[in-house]
This record gives C-alpha cells, sequence and structure tokens, in this order.
C-alpha cells in the first residue's frame, strides 16, 4: 500500500472522531490509549487524526512504527532497512555475513548500524510527537492490522511517553524563538557575520534562501521536525538566519529564550503523559 | 533506552576505574539513546541532558568563533566525581555524544580520557 493511499485510510479511520475533549486537549487520552494499548499487549494500529494524519503501529504492546502526514516518513528510507538489520524479528547483533561472533565484532557492526538505527527512531519519535500534540484525536484501534515494511524496533510505550513529552517541553521552550511553523529565511545583509556551521546546518541555509520553515526543511531533506526545528534556531543564534519581521538574534537579545534540555527534563509541565 | 543494542558499544567503557554512568546521546536533540550505569549514580537522563546542553553552547561557540576547529572533548571536575563528554565517531559534525560520569576518587583521569579517546575512535567514522 503506497504512503497515501495508507494515509487516506487512516484518515477515514479517524473520522470516526472521538468524543469528549479534555482541558489539555486529547493528548492526555492518548497517551492514556498509548498505554492501555501497552498494557493488553496489542497488535495492530491506532488511527490518528488533527493537524495531520497519522497512525501507531503496535506488535505485542509495543509501538513499532509511527507515522505522521507532518513529519517526514521512516518509509521511504526502509530498503536500506534490511542491510542494517533492521528487519522485524531480528536479533540484535545478528546481521550480515562473515560476522565472527566475538564480541568486538558484534560491537563493530551494532556501531556502524547505530546511524540507521537512530535515523529510523528518530523518525518515529518524531511522527508521535507530532500526533501527540494537544490537536490531536484517535479513532478505533484496528487489531492485527499490519505494520508499513521497514518498521524498527519495538519501542516501550513509557520510553516513548517521556521522550515525547521531553521533546513538547523543548519546544515550548523555542516557541518564542522558533516553531516548526516559523517562516525563517537567510540573512542576505552585508553584514553577515563570520560562522562555522556543521554539512547539516549548510544543508538547511542553502534551502532557506526563498524563505521557508523548519517543518517545510525537514520534510525536503527527508529529516526529523523536531530535530530541524533545533538547528534553525542554532542558525538564528549565530545570525545566519532570520525570522522575517524580527531583528536577527545578536541583535535581539531577550533573556530566558534560549534552549535547554536539563530544563526539558527537570522543569517540564509534564501535561502530555 | 531508546536503543538497548547500542548498550552494547558502552561496556568497555565500564573498565574505567571508578565508572558510574556511561550514556550515548543525540547530540542535535538530548535523547538518551541508550545508558548503563552503576548503582550509586545520578539520574542518566538529567546527566545526559547536562551533556547536550554543555556541547550545544559548545558548538555555538565554536561556530561564531569560526576558526575551523572541532570538537574534540569535554572534561569536568567536581568534587567527587568526573563528568567526561566526548562526540562519538570521527565527523566534523558531533551526531551522537558519549558521556562518561566517574568516581574522582577512584579514576585516573588520564588513564579515563585515554580510554575514552580510543574507545571513540575505535567507532567506525
Amino acid at each position: 500500500m503506497s504512503q497515501n493511499s495508507r494515509r487516506t485510510r487512516v484518515r477515514q479511520l479517524a473520522e470516526s472522531v472521538w468524543p469528549g475533549r479534555t482541558v489539555n486537549g486529547y493528548a492526555n487520552l492518548i497517551a492514556a490509549r498509548l498505554r492501555k494499548l501497552a498494557d493488553e499487549g496489542s497488535t495492530g494500529m491506532l488511527p490518528v487524526s488533527g493537524h495531520g494524519d497519522g497512525a501507531v503501529f503496535f506488535r505485542d504492546g509495543q509501538v513499532v512504527y509511527a507515522e505522521s502526514s507532518r513529519t517526514s516518513p521512516p518509509a521511504p528510507r526502509a530498503r536500506d532497512l534490511a542491510a542494517l538489520g533492521l528487519v522485524p524479528g531480528e536479533a540484535p547483533g545478528s546481521a550480515g555475513a562473515g560476522g565472527t561472533g566475538a564480541a568486538g565484532t558484534v560491537a563493530t557492526r551494532s556501531v556502524s548500524r547505530l546511524g540507521g538505527m537512530l535515523e529510523l527512531t528518530e523518525l518515529i519519535i518524531d511522527a508521535l510527537t507530532e500526533l501527540l500534540s494537544s490537536e490531536s484525536r484517535y479513532a478505533k484501534f484496528r487489531h492485527a492490522e499490519v505494520a508499513p515494511a521497514g518498521h524498527g524496533r519495538p519501542l516501550a510505550v513509557e520510553t516513548l511517553l517521556a521522550e515525547v513529552q521531553r521533546r513538547h517541553e523543548v519546544l515550548r521552550q523555542l516557541a518564542p524563538v522558533v516553531t516548526p511553523d516559523t517562516t525563517v529565511s537567510c540573512e542576505s545583509s552585508l553584514s553577515l557575520p563570520s560562522a562555522q556551521v556543521s554539512p547539516a546546518q549548510w544543508a538547511l541555509l542553502i534551502r532557506a534562501d526563498g524563505g521557508t520553515t523548519p517543518r517545510g526543511l525537514a520534510m525536503h531533506l527527508g529529516r526529523s521536525v523536531f530535530g530541524t526545528t533545533i538547528e534553525v534556531y542554532r542558525l538564528l543564534e549565530l545570525g545566519l538566519l532570520v525570522v522575517p519581521g524580527r531583528p536577527p538574534a545578536p541583535a535581539d537579545g531577550r533573556p530566558g529564550t534560549g534552549i535547554s534540555f536539563i530544563r526539558a527534563v527537570s522543569g517540564g509541565r509534564g501535561s502530555d503523559a | 533506552m531508546i536503543l538497548p543494542e547500542a548498550g552494547d558499544l558502552l561496556t568497555p567503557a565500564m573498565a574505567i576505574d571508578g565508572f558510574r554512568l556511561g550514556c550515548l546521546i543525540d547530540a542535535t536533540t538530548g535523547m538518551v539513546l541508550a545508558s548503563v550505569q552503576k548503582q550509586d549514580t545520578p539520574a542518566p537522563p538529567t546527566a545526559a541532558a547536562g551533556a547536550a546542553d554543555i556541547v550545544s553552547v559548545l558548538t555555538l561557540l565554536n561556530g561564531k568563533l569560526a576558526t575551523g576547529e572541532i570538537l574534540e572533548d569535554v572534561m569536568i571536575t567536581f568534587s567527587d566525581s568526573f563528568f567526561m563528554v566526548r562526540p562519538v565517531g570521527r565527523d566534523t559534525e558531533p551526531r551522537i555524544l558519549l558521556l562518561v560520569v566517574a568516581d574522582r576518587h577512584r579514576t585516573n583521569l588520564a588513564m579515563a580520557h585515554r580510554s575514552l579517546r580510543d574507545l571513540c575512535a575505535s567507532f567506525p567514522a
């Protein structure tokens, strides 16, 4: 089933709208539903709708895949998963031919796959972060609905919810400066500061010339919306990107708008879980 | 733990005298990928978040200085512990960070530094 037709189906399923909205929106309801599905050891698909459509796929009570129409889909890269040893049911460290079985060899193969594992997992968590927004709502769970090819390692629901909550807190911190949907563009003035950027940041800079959003950049590059928003924030800090209508970051100097991961884990408001 | 398999990579770090905590962290998002710890350890999410914040600030500093240098490691000394942070792999862009917390009274800092350098260098780019 193609990506678009699957999303269309998810939307149809999600149109059996959930009743009753809590003070904090639907995110708490979705989190509670995910926990219940985990407790029951469910296998299948939970359609979610809201700003965008998406679904969370379960296998034996653990999340194996998630996608949202507002984040980059993990699926197009699924063809690389077999090479990475991430095909379903495979034991850790068992991929690839020619392994000696020695601990060092297994560790080396694991490391070489770490980037691939991280990339896939990041996109799944990115989709969940979007799906668990306050505007989302879920529809009836579809038992035994098969996850699309290329799903990753099973992830515990509680681990995912904690990570999503942390990300929402980071996004709250960034909101006064930039959100995933804030338009940004390159600073084109002659007083452009000299700066050193990473290859990943450079890829964003050269695509932000005419004005775009972190979400647009992420979708274009197949990257995480959350990660791209943070990188865009860092480019704003460097004065290489600007939000049209606002002064560049160095002249801005507003206190308390910086990103802090430690504040996100210790001082979050915790409305998601 | 998001990537339990990655915990295998931390096993060699546990051989460091005074080892208390090891974490692999996504430098961009601050997400803890894997962690191993001994009993009397600081909370991994908080320690990892602090490490990611420090590297984020240093990356911003490096970006503004624009000297073409890359961050090799960060060594922090508290009264009772060492915090050691090092980018994994040989990329110029630190995608994954290794954090090791060790007991200051039981750790030879130079030896620990060397162990982490060798460990990170052994990771394929």
